[in-house]
C-alpha cells in the first residue's frame, strides 16, 4: 500500500473508533474544520483528553495543515506506529467516557 | 533566506464558489519559524526542485496554475524552474486512486458509520484519478470537476458529483449541511458507472 493510502487508512481507523460511539453528529474528518464542527455539534469540552488526543493524531497525519490539492502527491511521511498508538488511546478515552 | 509566496489552484482558474478555499504556497529554505501551515502549504525550495525533476503532478499543477504573490529577491522561483519533467507515474497513480475509491466503497458497503468520510474519499479517488489520467494524456485538468472535464469524461448525474463534493467539503473543512440517507443512496447508485469508467481508463493507461 502507498504512503498516501496508508494515511487515509489511519484516518479512517481513528474516525471509525470515534464514530462507533453515539454522537449527535459524526466526526467527518481529521481536518481542523471538521473537528471544530464536531465539537460544536456535540457540545464537547475542547479541553478534554479525547480532543487533545484527536488533535495530536490529526497533527501527526498532517490533516490540520493539509491542502486538498496536495493529496495528489505523496509528500508527507506517515509515522504509523505513533498514530496507531494514539488510536488505541482514543479508544480507551472513549471507553472511559461511556 | 529568500521566500516566495504563491496562490494556486481554484482561484487561479477563476473557479470560485461558496465552498472554495484559497490555496497558498510558501517556498522557503531552512526551518519554518513563522508561516502558519494551516494557511500555507510550506515547501522547501529543494523539495520543489526534486518534484520538478520527477515530473510530479503537484509540480505540473504549480507550473500550470500558480501566481506569484510575493518574492523576497524579485525572482519568480516557480517560473525559474521551467517545465517539469515528463509525467511518468500515470499508471501507478491511477491505480492508487482507483484503490482508494474501491477501499472506501468497501467500507461504505459494510457500515453506515463514517459514510460521509468514505464518500469524501470516493470523491478524492475519483477526482485525483481523473486528474492523473488527464496529465498522462497530456491535457491536464486540475479542477475539482476534473472527472467531468477530461477527454473521456465520467457520465453521471451532476447530483452525484454534488453529493460527493459536499462530503469532501464536510470532511476537509467541516462546512455544509450533513448528508441525508437518501443522498448517500444517490451516490451509491452511481458506483457501477464510476467503476466502469475507471476500468476503461485504467486499461488505456496500462496499454
Amino acid at each position: 500500500m502507498t504512503e498516501f493510502n496508508n494515511r487515509i487508512a489511519a484516518q479512517r481507523e481513528i474516525l471509525l473508533t470515534v464514530n462507533s460511539a453515539h454522537w449527535r453528529e459524526e466526526l467527518y474528518g481529521m481536518s481542523s474544520g471538521a473537528i471544530d464542527r464536531w465539537l460544536l455539534a456535540n457540545n464537547i469540552d475542547r479541553s478534554s483528553r479525547l480532543v487533545s488526543l484527536l488533535l495530536e493524531a490529526a497533527g501527526k497525519l498532517f490533516f490540520l495543515a493539509n491542502k486538498s490539492q496536495e493529496q495528489v502527491t505523496a509528500e508527507y511521511r506517515l509515522r504509523s506506529s505513533e498514530v496507531s498508538g494514539l488510536t488505541e488511546e482514543i479508544r480507551l478515552a472513549l471507553q472511559r467516557k461511556n | 533566506m529568500n521566500k516566495h509566496f504563491y496562490a494556486f489552484g481554484s482561484i487561479c482558474r477563476g473557479e470560485i464558489d461558496r465552498s472554495s478555499d484559497i490555496d497558498l504556497l510558501a517556498c522557503i529554505t531552512g526551518p519554518n519559524s513563522d508561516i502558519d501551515t494551516a494557511k500555507f502549504s510550506v515547501y522547501q525550495h529543494e523539495r520543489l526542485r526534486s518534484l520538478w525533476a520527477e515530473g510530479n503532478p503537484f509540480a505540473w499543477h504549480l507550473h500550470l496554475e500558480s501566481r506569484l504573490l510575493f518574492s523576497s529577491d524579485g525572482v519568480d522561483f516557480i517560473e525559474s524552474l521551467g517545465i517539469p519533467a515528463a509525467y511518468k507515474a500515470g499508471e501507478e497513480d491511477c491505480e492508487k486512486f482507483a484503490r482508494l475509491f474501491s477501499e472506501s466503497l468497501g467500507q461504505l458497503s459494510v457500515t453506515r458509520v463514517n459514510a460521509t468520510f468514505n464518500l469524501s474519499c470516493m470523491f478524492l479517488g475519483t477526482r485525483n484519478f481523473a486528474t492523473c489520467y488527464s496529465l498522462w494524456r497530456g491535457h491536464p485538468v486540475f479542477s475539482r470537476n476534473s472527472p467531468l472535464l477530461i477527454d473521456t469524461p465520467l457520465s453521471v448525474d451532476t447530483e452525484v458529483l454534488d453529493v460527493l463534493t459536499r462530503a469532501r467539503v464536510l470532511s476537509t473543512r467541516g462546512i455544509g449541511n450533513a448528508l441525508s440517507d437518501e443522498e448517500v443512496m444517490i451516490a451509491r447508485r452511481s458506483v457501477p458507472a464510476i467503476q466502469a469508467w475507471m476500468a476503461q481508463l485504467l486499461a488505456e493507461v496500462r496499454g
